[in-house]
């Protein structure tokens, strides 16, 4: 095989692998954050007995989860049933590849983008794989062959489809902001010309309250709404394929974090870290671990909503979607365009 | 590039396959995992055909074109609606990827959001609120209708033979060259709003034209 393909092929592998293990072990302690940090704002300890601070405890579900029998009822449509968690947690996994995490360095000799995957399209790839999430929520509800878990799925398709649409079109306003899909060019334009979110606050708003229906977290958590509906779609679900799915959620917060960093809060940019004059390696470094602690930030406003906020009723959440955020993301899309035309974008 | 011999033994490889997973789907319904296994030997008797194909566009490319055809079978043949469904998801992205292929980034990622994304979403609705039973596929048989559908079937799949034995000397699948920013969304933005203005214009006035329709039809009966 040519050298070059080579090198970019293990380049890519090793890339992936990296990826991977950061994701899973950031889902898997994203647990213990929700645990604690609930239990912070309900005046309760949370888990602290296994390991310091209850740090194991990740480790100790994730066991749990492994030797419980993984029960598959008779009554469900078998190879649906199964491919069902794997297809909400991969294009959530897509997603987050095209995400950016830090300018490019220089390793063993060789430029190195710090990112999965650098890719012209990345806004279209994250419009295109955000919509895919329907899919497995509403085959898993399908699949299972239960009228909670199929009204669970229908509700979480109905939602996921209204809210998608404001978030594309408050999407639609950055990149006219940027005049490019690709990532790395917004993160560059908003080093130049300051944080989007200081010229779209709207939009980032609406961006991340469907951030929040995307990942069918509190308020948004209809399609489970466990008063209702048992467990909405994953009610046949047990073991693995349920932690599945609970994976698939956090998966789903990250990807809407690391976007709202990266569309709105400049991405892995620092605000005057030029003026240190720092080596390339050390300010790539500080660049990676501000885009760290912004996601960070993002995921605790995600829990924090969570543990704050009550359930809305399925037609107020169906007014929300089209009926308020539509609009005004259309409005504020209007806003953006004057604001591009003017030059002030 | 390979050989025209080779590509006409792989694509007659291919077409070995997807009638051996056709027969085996057929014949017993229940037997995913013999089916798979089928996929699976026939996969690699095709890589071990040729280890070096592995790095060439032309590989893939036929790869994805047996996916598609698989894919477009099982729409047809199988006895579930739902999973039929599924299978179509899988012929989009099949389609997209050929796009990528041919250099059409832009066309890619919107054959996906629209097509795969949204229209699919609205077929797996109908089919999951209809409620379709699975057998209902497979017993209407469609009487006279039948036998016209096996006569067009047979000179299609003539043609199509026709077409890959006395293909001309051209490569398989030529991706071609292209100008720097060919298929991109700046490109095809610039041509639309210029070139194909008026195309553009009346596409999309036929599309307002077609869901103000809609709305007034659907709520006829609410006035």
């Amino acid at each position: 095989m040519d050298p070059a393909v080579t090198r970019i092929l293990v380049e890519s592998t090793v890339k992936i692998a990296l990826f991977f293990f950061v994701v899973l072990t950031v889902i898997a302690y994203m647990t213990w954050v929700e645990r604690r940090v609930s239990a912070w704002i309900q005046d309760r300890r949370g888990p602290n007995r296994v390991g310091p601070f209850g740090l194991l405890q990740p480790l100790a579900d994730g066991i749990k989860f492994l030797f419980k029998e993984a029960i598959v009822p008779p009554h469900v449509y078998r190879p649906v049933y199964l491919m069902a968690p794997a297809l909400i947690f991969i294009p959530s996994m897509i997603t987050l590849a095209v995400v950016p995490i830090g300018p490019a360095v220089s390793l063993f000799g060789r430029r190195i983008a710090l990112q999965v995957a650098d890719v012209d399209n990345g806004i279209l790839i994250i419009l295109a794989f955000a919509s895919m999430g329907v899919y497995g929520i509403a085959l898993a509800g399908w699949s299972s062959q239960n009228k909670y878990s199929l009204m669970g799925g229908l509700r979480s398709s109905a939602q996921l489809i209204s809210y998608e649409l404001a978030m594309g079109i408050t999407i639609v306003g950055v990149l006219m902001a940027t005049g490019s899909l690709r990532l790395n060019d917004i993160v560059t334009h908003q080093m130049e010309h300051g944080w989007n979110v200081l010229y779209q606050l709207p939009g980032f708003l609406i961006f991340l309250t469907a951030a929040f229906a995307e990942s069918n977290r509190l308020p948004f958590d209809l399609p489970e709404a466990e008063t209702e509906l048992v467990a909405g779609y994953h009610t046949e679900y047990s073991g693995m394929r349920f932690s599945m799915f609970f994976m698939a959620e956090y998966a789903n917060m990250i990807t809407g974090s690391a976007l709202a960093t990266t569309l709105y809060f400049g991405g892995y940019h620092v605000p005057g870290l030029a003026a240190l004059g720092l080596s390339e390696t050390a300010a790539a470094l500080v660049q990676v671990l501000a885009f760290c602690l912004k996601v960070a930030f993002f995921l605790f406003v995600f829990v924090w909503v969570r543990w704050t906020l009550p359930r809305f009723r399925y037609d107020q959440l169906m007014n929300l979607g089209w009926k308020a955020l539509l609009p005004v993301a259309l409005l504020h899309l209007l806003w953006v365009s004057f604001l591009v035309l003017t030059g002030r974008g | 590039m390979m050989e025209r011999d080779v590509v006409v033994r792989l694509l007659l490889r291919l077409i070995m396959v997807v009638v051996a997973y056709a027969v085996i789907r057929i014949l017993a319904p229940a037997r995913t995992l013999l089916a798979g296994a089928a996929l699976g030997a026939g996969a690699l008797a095709l890589v071990a055909l040729n280890p070096g194909a592995l790095a060439s566009v032309e590989f893939w490319a036929g790869l994805v074109g047996f996916a598609a055809i698989l894919s477009a079978l099982m729409i047809v043949i199988h006895p579930n609606p739902m999973v039929s469904v599924l299978f179509l998801i899988v012929n989009l992205f099949c389609v997209a990827l050929f796009y990528l292929f041919l250099n059409a980034q832009f066309l890619a990622a919107i054959q996906i959001i629209i097509y795969a994304g949204a229209i699919m979403v609205l077929f797996l609705f109908v089919v999951m609120l209809l409620n379709l039973k699975a057998e209902e596929g497979l017993t209407a048989r469609g009487g006279p209708q039948r036998y016209g559908a096996i006569v067009l079937g047979g000179l299609f799949a003539g043609l199509l033979f026709d077409a890959i034995l006395h293909r001309g000397p051209q490569p398989y699948f030529d991706p071609g060259t292209f100008a720097s920013g060919f298929g991109t969304a700046r490109e095809l933005g610039g041509l639309l709003f210029t070139r194909y203005l008026f195309a553009f214009e009346a596409a999309s006035l036929l599309l307002i034209a077609a869901m103000i329709g809609a709305v007034v039809l659907a709520k006829r009966r609410l006035r």
